[in-house]
């Protein structure tokens, strides 16, 4: 557990040095921010809902999504593929230490690091442009914190599983970008699933990718409440356990498979 | 100059031939990234079902600009690959671009050999689908003029969007990173051209109207081929601009391109 936190503290500490890296990004995401709220206003003309998201919560949206970017890295992430081809996974299996938990104290700490000083002062910034919603009552705050954590182990552990595939194929960047390409589709970060016809939002919705970026979106915004508020976060808790457990399965037949390059 | 070309020619046909090593993959990796980038229209596409139009547009207007965007992106993404600042930031790290200037050839020539993604044709072919789908839902009132303009239109975004990376590549002269900014002017240009831009916010239009001109290069002669009125009241003349702004744009961005190189400093490695 301690060799955890290290892990965690130590990742942290390097996504913070990489300043204008995460300025860039920050100010490259809350320009693509502006971009999709542009969009959404001028689709709603001047309507105040449409199937039951109000245009603030549209706006909100676009701003939210382009923050899950950095905190979440649903859509792009081969840092533990890089480490297969250029050997460094031979050192990285050897460390006394569970393989999942070692990349699961890496990426905490990046998604702690981008989360504080990209996710957050995006979407601060973002807010004072626009009239934004924030959640309605305390209970939804804690569900949004609960679910975003919830968001990460669902998105690591998908991130983990498909760059595995590099312990298989020495070139696993087509599977990578197959499936990060089923992340963004998925995942309601193009638009609201809400303005979706119905079947698409509920089956996104039900996905990995709908669970793990589009139901904290949602419980933020204040769209459910109660029962259903609940649901999504089961929804959420089902993912991180399936997937938990399929990676470690995965992994472990992978480890046969592993040729080690280099080193 | 004859012997240039033949050169360029060679170095093409050496990636092309090796990125065809496993037809089966390509093809299906094609035919995946077709699919997978069409989807950010398709999400649009279906989020439109519930309204009936984005700033006086029809969703077939949409899909017309849309498609030539895409298609003329995915085409410098393959042709200009070689200054994608995604990968030749990598290439001056590691000391690649040191070794191709050592080369008696010239180097914006080797640049652009050095690297040409086929897979790209997903991009261009999901353009091309959207722009037939956009064809087929518009009555355009078709005029030579029209017919003529539409290639020479998509050629300048071609040229356009090459420019914006090669001025991309420069930058890493100086940084050795990519910069992540630049994304808002490459794909997020290409992203805004995809709208009738008047629906974006003052600033964010003048950005693309002086900093980058990416309004010309889409929206401008959009209301030209499809005789939309303008809220912005911009002079027809602005319809017409596409070709000269993109000859423009590239001539400078190789002048940039020509500094960055006078004042490279090797990294060492």
């Amino acid at each position: 557990m301690h060799a955890f936190f290290a892990t965690i503290r130590t990742s942290y500490r390097r996504q913070l040095t990489y300043r204008a890296a995460n300025l860039s990004g920050l100010a490259t995401n809350l320009m693509f921010g502006f971009f999709r709220a542009a969009v959404l206003i001028a689709l709603y003309n001047g309507q105040a809902s449409v199937n039951g998201l109000s245009i603030q919560g549209a706006i909100t949206y676009a701003g939210l999504a382009q923050a899950m970017i950095g905190y979440l890295s649903f859509f792009q992430w081969y840092e533990l593929m890089h480490t297969v081809y250029d050997g460094q996974v031979g050192s990285d299996l050897l460390k006394p230490m569970n393989y999942f938990s070692y990349w699961l104290g890496i990426d905490t700490g990046r998604a702690l690091g981008a989360f504080l000083i990209r996710s957050l002062p995006l979407f601060l910034v973002f807010a004072l442009f626009y009239d934004i919603v924030l959640p309605p009552t305390l209970l939804h705050w804690l569900a949004f914190l609960l679910s975003l954590v919830l968001a990460l182990l669902i998105s690591f552990s998908y991130r983990f599983m498909v760059n595995l595939a590099a312990f298989w194929t020495p070139n696993a960047l087509g599977v990578g970008r197959f499936a990060f390409g089923l992340s963004w589709t998925f995942s309601g970060f193009y638009m609201p699933l809400a303005l979706f016809p119905d079947w698409i939002a509920q089956l996104s919705r039900v996905t990995p990718f709908g669970a793990g970026v589009y139901v904290p979106i949602e419980i933020f915004l204040g769209i459910v409440a109660g029962k259903e508020l609940l649901n999504r976060l089961l929804l959420q808790v089902f993912w991180v356990l399936f997937l938990g457990l399929l990676a470690h399965f995965v992994l472990a037949r992978g480890i046969r498979k592993l040729v080690i390059q280099g080193g | 100059m004859k012997r240039a070309i033949g050169l360029l020619a060679k170095l093409l046909r050496i990636q092309v031939r090796s990125q065809l090593q496993y037809p089966t993959s390509f093809i299906l990796e094609v035919f995946s990234s077709a699919i997978i980038l069409g989807f950010f229209f398709v999400s649009f596409a279906l989020t439109f079902s519930r309204f009936d139009q984005i700033g006086g547009w029809t969703l077939g207007e949409v899909a017309f600009i849309w498609g030539i965007t895409e298609f003329s992106f995915g085409v410098m993404d393959m042709v200009f690959s070689g200054f994608d600042y995604d990968s030749f930031g990598p290439m001056i790290r590691n000391g690649r671009f040191d070794q191709l200037l050592l080369r008696p050839v010239n180097i914006t020539l080797q640049v652009l050999g050095s690297r040409f993604v086929l897979r790209r044709m997903g991009k261009i072919l999901e353009g091309v689908i959207i722009f037939i789908y956009g064809l087929s839902l518009v009555n355009i009132d078709w005029t030579i003029g029209k017919i003529i303009y539409i290639p020479i239109l998509s050629f300048s975004q071609v040229l356009f969007f090459g420019s914006l990376f090669i001025f991309g590549a420069t930058t890493t002269f100086w940084t050795m990173e990519r910069l992540e900014i630049l994304n808002v002017f490459t794909y997020g240009g290409s992203e805004i051209m995809s709208y009738p831009m008047h629906i974006f916010p003052r600033a964010i239009r003048l950005i693309f109207t002086f900093l980058v001109p990416a309004i010309f290069m889409s929206y401008f002669p959009a209301v030209y081929i499809l005789e939309k009125s303008d809220p912005l009241n911009a002079p027809g003349v602005v319809s017409f601009l596409a070709p000269l702004l993109g000859l423009g744009m590239l001539a400078l961005a190789l002048r940039f391109w020509k500094v960055g190189i006078r004042n490279y400093q090797s990294t060492g490695s």
